[in-house]
């Protein structure tokens, strides 16, 4: 566990060290849909820009009122904890993460900066059109940029890298429907952020090493099994407050957990084409599935698939997506009574607050759930 | 020093009934919150004797003395007592407990002794916390909703605004229902925010028709009834479609006693609450003794 929280935490020195090893440049990315295969394909290195919260006292001045993940990046950009990214690129998106961007680009003009549209209709006629148009933009811009040309070849290289550690993922999160699960979810959220920081070949290997331990190694025993949804976090404070408690988070629905890796780009002679299907058939976030036709479905057949016993549903406070879809998504857990607690959170999430309301979620699902006087003792079911 | 208008009136009471020697199982709850503790004692599954006390800034102090208080003068010590339960925000605070059991069972089982068996939803109008929670018609919370951050203030708002105002805080309810039209309530979005609208009422000489005394406390009042309308909404609705129905409604917590606010949760919600002749705050005290 420790290996994946370390290189998430380590990604700005890996990057920077990356840089110094290969000549290569760094592009950051905001948003889930950033297409980064076609990055990589031009030898750049793509990195997600995680939120890491540390004392502010800038952000307010331009992004005010955001949710915290988006001025806490502002926060960090501006102190500059991004220093070594040679450019960045934010998706048609969230709001805030736009503001982040924006701030991120004014204040720092000289950065590579694109802007890729991505239809709110992600399921329209003329969508998958739309954006393959806007991907043959983002090649041209990158070519431009790095003086590289991107060629079929090396689409198809970079979409195989990618495909890989999709599938790699995958075969993680399969590990995670056993009926005692051998991984818990803070460390399979640490996997698939680290995942988002390094470069996708390296990662490949060591998750293949990684696997092969997984295998062998001796299930964490009978927790209650729970579904995380709701908007994107960056630290994994919640998973472990939630083993912490004795239940275990075998499945979740986040744009930078599952969301991220559970579909494939399917190769097809136009490789453009096959990227703009690969992201607008993904699991979709509430702000790109219109009319609720999938998320909801996606919700639920996670639940059956991973036998959870309740969901939680952590909003970051002023996340405009995420609340959006209460109606849907709450309809549908409440119509197969699928028992679920949802709350709003931060950056900084309150201990005690977040406990008292867990401790008696599950003792919803589990009657019985009490713990000894003394907060270092864990629960006893 | 002057009246301090917050403070409302502490108790304790022994049963002088219950022999509590001859009794098989004692067991406490002891329900420390935000701003007041509760403690309850039964024997065999009768109350034999409580306290409720406000806390203040000693948690720990208050932990042991609301257990004290309620022992009163019986001759029982902690070693009689089988079982001790904690919960409430501050229950670390009582470490004489064997165990801890979360406030939305402890309130919910605390409601059944108080209300009865039929009670099917409990609100519980805390100190500085307000939850909602749903029953089985058998002893099983279903669904519970808790505020978030910011919209705490509830008890210990209505304290702070009562020596504001200067009013005694067991009168601020009754007060605030004597109006012909309830006025606008104040900001819900945080507490901090309704106390400085609701003082400002006071200043604005330049309305036309200025808001009585009353009317300043109904618009705060309603602030208050309002936030925890949106805690119950969530809850899982009790019949079949959209439509939440809200029945057996039992309310706990020290805002219980407050009719400016309980009575309009009750209108907009269109029912009556259930009634009872036993203190509403001691219901997560009672819960957690039975679930000892």
């Amino acid at each position: 566990m420790e290996k994946f929280k370390q290189l998430v935490e380590n990604r700005h020195e890996y990057a920077k060290a990356w840089k110094a090893k290969t000549g290569g440049k760094v592009i950051g990315w905001f948003e889930p849909y950033f297409p980064e295969e076609i990055a990589y394909a031009a030898g750049v290195l793509p990195v997600r820009m995680l939120a890491q919260h540390e004392p502010d006292t800038i952000s307010d001045k331009w992004v005010y009122a955001s949710c915290y993940p988006a001025s806490d990046l502002v926060n960090m950009f501006l102190k500059g904890r991004y220093d070594y990214v040679d450019g960045i690129v934010n998706v048609e998106g969230c709001q805030w993460m736009f503001n982040a961007f924006e701030v991120a680009k004014n204040t720092n003009p000289n950065l590579f900066q694109h802007y890729l549209f991505l239809p709110d209709y992600t399921d329209a006629y003329t969508s998958k059109d739309v954006l393959r148009s806007e991907l043959e933009v983002f090649v041209r811009k990158m070519e431009e940029w790095t003086g590289n040309k991107i060629t079929d070849a090396d689409l198809d290289r970079a979409i195989d890298v990618y495909n890989t550690n999709r599938r790699l993922l995958r075969r993680i999160a399969e590990l995670r429907r056993a009926d005692q699960p051998v991984l818990f979810g803070s460390e399979a959220m640490n996997v698939v952020l680290a995942c988002q920081v390094m470069d996708k070949a390296e990662m490949n290997d060591i998750l293949e090493k990684f696997i092969e331990e997984l295998e062998e190694r001796k299930p964490a025993g009978d927790r209650i099994r729970l579904m995380l949804l709701g908007s994107e976090t960056f630290d994994t404070s919640l998973e472990e407050l939630v083993e912490e408690l004795g239940a275990n988070i075998v499945i979740d629905e986040l744009d930078n957990g599952t969301s991220y890796y559970w579909n494939e780009v399917i190769l097809q002679k136009d490789r453009l084409m096959a990227l703009s299907l690969r992201y607008l058939g993904r699991p979709h976030n509430p702000i790109k599935d219109n009319n609720w036709r999938r998320r909801p479905q996606h919700i639920f057949e996670l639940t059956e698939d991973f036998h959870v016993d309740g969901v939680i549903i952590a909003k970051q406070i002023y996340c405009h997506l995420h609340g959006s879809d209460n109606y849907a998504v709450w309809k549908i857990l409440r119509e197969r009574n699928i028992p679920f607690h949802f709350f709003e959170r931060d950056m900084t999430m309150p201990y005690e607050e977040t406990e008292q309301r867990l401790v008696a979620f599950m003792n919803m699902l589990r009657p019985g759930l009490t713990r000894l006087v003394g907060w270092h003792q864990p629960m006893t079911i | 020093m002057g009246q301090t208008y917050w403070k409302w009136p502490e108790s304790c009471w022994l049963s002088k009934e219950i022999d509590w020697k001859k009794a098989e199982k004692v067991t406490a709850g002891v329900d420390v919150g935000t701003t007041s503790a509760q403690a309850a004692i039964l024997c065999d599954g009768e109350l034999f004797g409580y306290a409720n006390i406000r806390i203040g800034a000693y948690f720990k102090k208050a932990a042991d003395l609301v257990i004290t208080q309620a022992m009163g003068d019986s001759g029982m010590t902690l070693k009689d007592i089988g079982a001790i339960v904690c919960t409430g925000w501050g229950h670390r605070n009582a470490d004489y407990a064997a165990k801890f059991i979360d406030e939305v069972h402890c309130h919910a089982k605390g409601a059944r002794f108080i209300y009865g068996p039929e009670v099917r939803t409990v609100v519980n109008l805390g100190g500085q916390t307000c939850s909602a929670i749903r029953l089985f018609d058998w002893d099983r919370v279903r669904d519970f909703m808790m505020n978030d951050k910011c919209a705490t203030g509830f008890g210990r708002n209505v304290e702070m605004m009562c020596d504001y105002l200067k009013v005694p805080v067991e009168e601020i309810g009754k007060l605030s229902l004597d109006v012909n039209v309830d006025p606008e309530p104040v900001s819900t979005t945080c507490y901090a925010f309704a106390d400085t609208e609701t003082l400002g009422l006071f200043r604005q000489d330049f309305r036309a028709e200025p808001l009585s005394e009353n009317e300043v406390y109904a618009s705060h009042l309603f602030a208050i009834a309002w936030r925890a309308l949106g805690v119950i909404g969530k809850l899982q609705p009790l019949d079949v479609g959209d439509v939440t129905v809200f029945k057996e409604l039992g309310f706990t917590g020290g805002l219980a006693k407050n009719p400016g606010v309980t009575e309009r949760i009750e209108r907009e919600l269109k029912v009556s609450a259930l009634k009872s002749e036993y203190d509403p705050m001691l219901a997560g005290a009672i819960g957690a003794a039975l679930l000892a």
